[in-house]
């Protein structure tokens, strides 16, 4: 699995650096730019207003070869979409003035970081024919680099029971840099399970499970989120989390824990129209006693997708895999058969208790807004052999822009099995 | 005589027809503020002639032209895009606007003697569609413009229109 993994970011990084000439030669002249200001000279490039903004060490570098080169209009466009991208904003433009030569002109950059400090949004919607509704909604507000997130959850789909309830959250977007974030955040929860869930468990069907149904549970989670060097960031914090029993008499366990999450983000676009993204994340999950946890586990939890996009075209492949060690509590426990893994299968067929083990991976090729997927996996618990699912389907899927913000999916998913054929009809939004 | 009505002033150039709009200006506006700030602004024309009734359109021309502003002469350059490339530069915005119909030519052949109505329509590139502009390579195909023609001009765009009266191609004068 390691192997596969490395396999594809190097091929992901190879692939980046030879779609991207423009880094090496942005400042070639064009012989037919049809600006006729491409005959002049750059004499400097800097923002308007005389801003000043924290750019990588490749877009300093961009703008200096740049300077002294004549003017190219698709060097200049590149290296605003470049700016926009770093600085996240909503546009960046440029201007041409007369340079302080003859036959030399300025170019100023104008950002537009123009954006609601209010916004609605629903992260999450999906149906599945077989385990229902899904939905998450989003109310965020920005005052002065303090973000302030509530939610409403619904959520049959993720986990192996159904948790419905709020959350909110507090983020911090710099402490004194940029480079560190820090959250709060807060969640409440009213759990509700699957009759195969309840009859396993009365049943003891997982020896490694550390706690049995719970009523309701609540997470306070502080966190520390570290930019070590873009795009690769660091998450550091802690989970305290309180299960409550079924039963009122019975006394709540705690599963309280250290998070760490590493993640690294990255997208390119290239002059020929050709899109990529990598994500790749490593979570780590280790419940202690040092944090009076009643539950004592270690959750490790690697994923990686990549996504190649050429016009009408792209080709996108996930894969994920994970390990408990110890006894983790139900909303812990890995699952496949949901609106994302083994699309078509029930979870619940699978196992209505998760596993300790799992590994998965799919493969979709989409053709305008057409979709066709195939996924695999397995999930199981440890000393217990693992059984290879396989599923298939078909469906159309459309979003907004080149990262497909907003988009949905309708898809039809079948369980590869000898026998029957058992279609799952499948609905959704920003997976 | 020149065929007018009060927009569309149409002229025989040997087997072809070609246009004058003196109400026409679409270097104004947003576009204007854009091609003075340096970029380069493409706009899309279509002269469309109909035989018999206005809506039976028999035949078509496509051209694109890219114009830019040079910051340092204060005129204008106007790329004529598509098959080949014919330039000009160091004009006015009148000359500028008056070149781009100039060298915008629909074939006369094949519309015999009946009456006949033509339709000027002057389109800025969506702003979606400059993002990606080829800034370097001047190939559009007729596919393309055709296809920009078909669907109606979006709220951002800016875009013109104009209609001549009815004539006969014996009528037009060189």
């Amino acid at each position: 699995m390691k192997f596969v993994v490395l396999s594809i970011l190097a091929a992901a990084a190879l692939v980046a650096q030879s779609s991207e000439p423009a880094d090496v030669l942005p400042d070639q002249p064009q012989a037919t730019d049809l600006n006729i200001n491409s005959r002049y000279t750059v004499e400097s490039i800097s923002f308007v207003g005389q801003h000043q903004y924290r750019l990588s060490t490749a877009a300093r570098d961009e703008m200096h070869r740049l300077i002294g080169a004549k003017l190219s209009t698709e060097a200049l466009n590149r290296l605003a979409r470049r700016i926009r991208g770093e600085l996240r904003a909503t546009e960046v433009t440029f201007k041409l003035m007369r340079g302080g030569e003859a036959n030399h002109v300025k170019v100023l950059l104008d950002v537009d970081n123009r954006r609601s400090n209010f916004d609605l949004s629903i992260p999450t919607f999906s149906y599945n024919s077989r385990q229902g509704w899904t939905g998450v909604a989003e109310a965020a507000t920005t005052i002065s680099g303090n973000t302030f997130t509530a939610g409403v959850v619904s959520d049959g789909d993720t986990l192996a029971e159904r948790y419905t309830g709020f959350k909110l959250r507090y983020d911090r977007l710099s402490l004194g840099t940029d480079r560190i974030r820090l959250g709060f955040e807060f969640d409440s929860y009213h759990e509700l399970y699957d009759r195969a869930t309840l009859v396993a468990l009365d049943n003891g069907a997982s020896s490694s499970l550390g706690a049995g149904a719970y009523r309701s549970r609540t997470n306070f989670e502080p966190s520390a989120t570290f930019v070590l060097a873009k795009p690769l960031t660091l998450t550091l914090g802690l989970s305290f989390e309180e299960l409550a029993p079924q039963v009122s008499a019975a006394r709540s366990e705690s599963a309280n824990v250290v998070v760490n999450t590493l993640r690294y983000h990255q997208s390119w676009e290239d002059s020929d129209a050709n899109n990529q993204e990598l994500d790749a994340g490593y979570n780590l999950r280790a419940a202690t006693n040092l944090l009076s946890s009643d539950l004592a586990y270690t959750r490790h939890l690697l994923n990686v997708r990549y996504k190649f996009r050429h016009q009408q075209q792209s080709v996108e492949v996930t894969l994920m895999a994970g390990v408990i060690y110890g006894n983790a509590p139900l909303f812990e426990r890995f699952i496949l058969g949901d609106s994302t893994t083994l699309r078509g299968w029930n979870k619940y067929d699978l196992d209505p208790l998760g596993g300790n083990r799992v590994v998965h991976g799919s493969v979709t090729y989409g053709y305008h807004i057409m979709r066709v997927f195939y996924d695999a996996g397995s999930v199981w618990d440890q000393g217990k052999s693992p059984e290879a699912k396989h599923s298939t389907g078909i469906g159309i899927s459309s979003g907004l822009g080149i990262s497909q913000k907003g988009a949905f999916l309708l898809a039809v998913a079948f369980p590869i099995r000898q026998g029957r054929a058992d279609p799952v009809f499948i609905a959704g939004m920003n997976y | 005589m020149s065929v007018s009505s009060e927009e569309l002033v149409l002229r025989r150039a040997g087997d072809r027809i070609r246009v004058n709009a003196p109400r026409l200006h679409f270097l104004t506006g947003k576009s204007l503020i854009r091609l003075h700030d340096g970029a380069i602004v493409p706009f899309d024309f279509q002269l469309s002639i109909a035989a018999g009734s206005k809506t039976n359109v028999v035949q078509r021309a496509f051209e694109r032209f890219t114009v830019s502003y040079d910051v340092w002469e204060e005129k204008f350059s106007v790329v004529r895009l598509r098959d080949f490339r014919k330039s000009a530069s160091n004009l006015t915005a009148n000359a500028a606007e008056t070149w781009c119909l100039e060298n915008l030519l629909a074939p006369a052949s094949a519309l015999g003697d009946r009456e006949l109505w033509a339709r000027l329509e002057v389109r800025s590139a969506e702003p979606k569609e400059r993002s990606s502009f080829p800034y370097s390579d001047p190939g559009i195909s007729i596919t393309t413009l055709i296809g920009i023609f078909s669907r109606p001009p979006r709220p951002a765009q800016d875009h013109w229109a104009f209609d001549s009266a009815a004539f006969h191609l014996a009528d037009l004068k060189p």
